[in-house]
């Protein structure tokens, strides 16, 4: 028993290490340089050529969105499941959800370009695509307001767009600039607990250094809660975090059951948000896509944490 | 044990010889990999498609095809559908020893809790976002979700054995409880951990946990095989003492087998070539279980056949199922576990239905 | 050349199963283990054939320790018939059979196996089921068969001449009157071939006809060792079994006869 074991052991260690060999060695095709090729630094701080975007994959909502609001639709031919604005977008042939794509479904589409975000995966379906010689842009997808303007210029580079990317973030700016001025006379900042629900039975809520945190804070309220990531839902925390605001993806809103559904989660109707019945909802994509539409986002947000007719002085 | 006595009752007249099967079954397994290497979301034609391979042992067959399409055939649908095949094989595989071990034939390969393992492991490192081997980076951090799963299934299938285990013996019934309680344990941990997951994790391990090929490469090809045939090879050796198994652990001792070493051997077997499997294709259902009951209705219960007969046969139809699930929603994939249960359960029925056609 | 039991013991959750039994066992002979439930019958069988490890004592095969044959040694010359047998597949009786030639098959079963199993079967008149499957059949005709893979196991004599054995746990249980008695035929053809036997029975009339020698068990210990006409006596049988009997020798073959006495409505 023993010998097999070690058998066993040393031939998976074997094969491991030609596995590891052989990636290392890889496949990876030159991109033969021509004029006209530009150099765009991806997410993980690698240079990437681009020649041609003729054809244009774009895998995760925010990229998909970046698109169009370039003004570069023309060029996509595919998007993921996950690219739901704008509605033009779902008509587009579909790929696969951006963490599962599909290499041989991409390649179909004979794409010259694949735009896509950090969580797109395999990481097989990605290197097969380059060792097809179609390179393969992963964007920086920070979420925070600085992470958005990076993500607009490496989709604008990639797509030789930039003039319309810095009228993006010019918007984006003016955007926040607004909120900004919205928020001078509202010195109030109301706790604001975030649920991600999942249908009945599963909540969980926002900590700081999540998507949502980083929204409710541009928003001019404060994160009901200081743990990191998320947790799920109970009765107590909500009680003693006490949030005045209650607020969810639209989506989540309605899978949980509207207001009444949310009110009778654990815990909610304890708190002043839940008894003052202030429960609020964004579009899923606007309020946590990070994409081109974030000001517009954060203004909804702002908007509903300080509603107008109230006076906060 | 009490036993399920499915299919007990068909004559021996009925049955195929167990030539004729491999055979066969060698056959149409070598035209259905034809066949699936030859369909999906790329347009290529047979022609092309055989000029590609022709290319490969230096042949000119005169039928143009583009680069792309050559990259696409030999980088991405050979390696999935060799791929495929073995993860077929070796379930079903796994699936036909274990239902001998256990002399059980609604055993699955995973009953030894390997898959609840595995399952569990990739669910805490998606959980922790890699924490355990991202921070090592390089190839450890590319292949963690492999890595991870392979571990936490071998990992559990060892617990459950060191359970069963009693004054130097392997007690069967014992090694069916621990792997049920091992497996429920899991559960319920992984239940946990994804109860507090974001909604990307819960996507992720969902996607994971729906099984898909859509990780095969050369290299991953070449570490699972290098895994899941040797365990495939010492399988086949313990062809004839699982047959004398069946007959009870005494009555095998009594024939001169080692019951022990024989139970051992199978389920180290078993838990390489689940692990492996799993690892990088996730959690692909009903194919472990059914290809054996198949190659049992139509050539008896005999190991030297049921062997090699589920393991062509299971090579099959992991491959068909691949290709409806590359085909069907083209350019996007389905899960393959969705297909393979969504074929394997009316399966399973009909098998039902013929084993009360004969009772009556 | 022999089987030997040296004073085993079998103790299990504070029971004594077996009490310093010593059992010397010829090849050649049939032994017969008599006793009521729970005198260790069983047991003792599950001893001698390594199924057991007795708490104290050990069992010699040809003057070496038990654990010291390698299992497919052992199953070379001995073959063990058990009292019950259940099996979830539907393997035919023929390949039932043709497992018992497992222990002298290198690689694949050769004709010669095959014509072995075909003779096993029709020694015990089980030939017309081969093609049957074996959940199939009744319980008489799945111990029949059973018994021949046994036969089929130490069939041919062993090159290196040493003895062979079979070693029956209650064989009889589930055949009826007839195949009882035609059973026990072969097994005295084979101790004149032969063979070294041991058989568990319960009916004291059977263990009279094949046996040339009983044992009688209770309570884990040995009460009587010998010949059949010696050890089956009325009061011997009150003693142990409670039953009142009369012993007469059997009209033709002169063996004991055993006769339970019982009063009319009682």
């Amino acid at each position: 028993m023993m010998t097999l074991r070690r058998w066993c052991a040393v031939v998976g260690l074997i094969s491991l290490g030609l596995g590891i060999l052989g990636a290392g060695s890889g496949c990876r095709r030159d991109v033969t340089t021509q004029a006209a090729v530009r150099t765009v630094t991806d997410a993980a701080g690698q240079p990437v050529a681009i020649r041609d975007v003729s054809r244009v994959v774009a895998a995760g909502g925010s990229v998909t969105e970046i698109v169009y609001a370039l003004g570069a639709e023309s060029l996509l031919v595919g998007c993921d499941a996950s690219s739901l604005y704008p509605e033009a977008a779902t008509k587009l042939p579909q790929v696969g959800y951006v963490r599962a794509l599909s290499s041989e479904g991409v390649l179909s589409l004979r794409p010259t370009l694949v735009l896509t975000v950090p969580e797109a995966g395999p990481p097989e379906a990605l290197a097969q695509l380059r060792a097809s010689g179609v390179p393969v842009l992963v964007v920086p997808a920070e979420p925070s307001l600085e992470g958005v303007k990076k993500k607009i210029r490496a989709v604008a580079q990639a797509l030789d767009r930039a003039a319309e990317g810095e009228a993006l973030i010019r918007q984006l700016e003016s955007d926040m600039a607004q909120v900004q001025s919205y928020l001078a006379g509202r010195p109030a900042r109301p706790k604001v607990m975030f649920i991600y629900a999942r249908g009945q039975g599963a909540a969980n809520v926002a900590g700081r250094d999540t998507a949502a945190a980083e929204m409710i804070r541009l928003a001019g309220g404060v994160n009901a809660f200081d743990f990191e990531g998320y947790k799920p839902l109970t009765a107590e925390a909500a009680v003693a975090a006490a949030p005045e605001v209650i607020l969810l993806p639209a989506r989540g809103l309605e899978s949980s059951g509207g207001i009444a559904g949310v009110l009778s989660m654990p815990g909610v109707n304890q708190t002043p948000a839940g008894r003052n019945r202030r429960i609020v909802a964004v579009d899923d994509l606007l309020l946590l896509g990070f994409g081109p539409r974030t000001g517009q986002g954060v203004m909804e947000l702002a908007r509903l944490l300080h509603p107008e007719n109230t006076s906060e002085k | 044990m009490a036993a399920v006595n499915i299919l007990a009752t068909r004559p021996q007249a009925l049955r195929l010889p167990g030539h004729w099967l491999i055979g066969g079954l060698a056959g149409a397994l070598c035209g259905i990999v034809l066949l699936a290497v030859g369909i999906g979301a790329v347009a290529i034609t047979p022609a092309q498609s055989l000029s590609i391979l022709a290319e490969l042992i230096g042949l000119d067959v005169g039928v143009p095809f583009t680069e792309q399409q050559q990259a696409v055939l030999l980088t991405i649908r050979l390696p999935r559908v060799l791929f495929g095949a073995l993860v077929g094989a070796g379930l079903a595989m796994a699936g036909a020893a274990m239902q001998g071990v256990f002399r059980n034939p609604l055993a699955d390969p995973g009953i030894i809790g390997v898959s609840s393992g595995a399952a569990l492991a990739a669910v805490l490192c998606i959980r922790t976002n890699g924490w355990l081997f991202g921070k090592a980076g390089g190839m450890l951090a590319v292949y963690q979700l492999p890595i991870a799963a392979f571990l936490g299934g071998s990992l559990v299938a060892f617990i459950v054995y060191r359970l069963a285990r009693r004054e130097g013996t392997l007690s069967v019934g014992l090694l069916l409880l621990a792997g049920i309680a091992l497996a429920m344990l899991a559960e319920a941990l992984r239940g946990a951990l994804i109860f507090a997951a974001t909604d990307d994790q819960l996507r992720s391990v969902t996607f994971w946990s729906l099984g898909s090929l859509g990780a095969a490469s050369w290299v991953n090809l070449s570490m699972v095989a290098a895994l899941v045939l040797p365990a495939m090879m010492w399988l086949g050796r313990l062809a004839r003492p699982l047959d004398a198994l069946l007959l009870g652990e005494a009555e095998a001792r009594h024939l001169g087998f080692d019951v022990t070493t024989v139970t051992r051997l199978a389920m180290l077997a078993a838990t390489l070539i689940v692990g492996a499997t799993v690892a990088f294709a996730g959690i692909i259902g009903f194919i472990g279980l059914v290809a054996p009951h198949l190659i049992r209705l139509a050539a008896g219960p005999s190991h030297r056949t049921l062997l090699p007969g589920a393991a062509l046969l299971g090579a099959c139809l992991v491959v068909l199922a691949d290709l409806l699930a590359r085909t069907v929603v083209s350019p996007a994939e389905m899960p393959l576990g969705v297909v393979t249960a969504s074929l394997g359960a009316p399966c399973f029925l009909w098998l039902l239905l013929q084993e009360r056609g004969f009772r009556s | 050349m022999m089987l030997e039991a040296r004073q085993i013991g079998v103790i299990r959750g504070g029971k004594v199963l077996l009490d310093n039994v010593s059992l010397t066992l010829l090849p050649g002979h049939v032994t017969a283990l008599l006793g009521p439930n729970g005198a260790g019958k069983s047991t003792l069988l599950k001893v001698l054939t390594g199924d057991v490890t007795p708490t104290y004592g050990a069992v010699y095969l040809d003057g070496r320790p038990l654990e010291g044959w390698s299992l497919v040694d052992r199953a070379r010359r001995r073959a063990v018939v058990p009292q019950e047998s259940s099996l979830a597949f539907p393997f035919t009786a023929f390949e039932v059979v043709l497992l018992g030639r497992a222990p002298h098959v290198a690689l694949r079963e050769t004709p010669r196996d095959v014509a072995i199993a075909q003779q096993a079967m029709a020694r015990t008149r089980v030939d017309h089921l081969a093609a049957r499957a074996y959940p199939s059949l009744s319980g008489g005709e799945r111990q029949r068969v059973q018994f021949s893979r046994a036969l089929a196991q130490i069939w041919e004599a062993l090159p290196d001449g040493s003895a062979r054995w079979l070693l029956l746990d209650e064989p009889t249980a589930s055949l009826d009157l007839a195949h009882q008695y035609k059973a026990m035929a072969v097994v005295r053809q084979l101790a004149k071939e032969g063979v070294g036997v041991v058989v568990v029975v319960h009916d004291l009339n059977l263990a009279a006809y094949v046996a040339d020698e009983i044992v009688l068990l209770d309570r884990g210990r040995i009460t009587a060792e010998g010949r059949p006409e010696d050890v089956l006596t009325a009061e011997r049988i009150r003693a142990v079994f409670g039953l009142d009997v009369i012993v007469t020798p059997h009209p033709h073959h002169g063996r004991p006869c055993v006769v339970p006495l019982y009063a009319n409505g009682e």
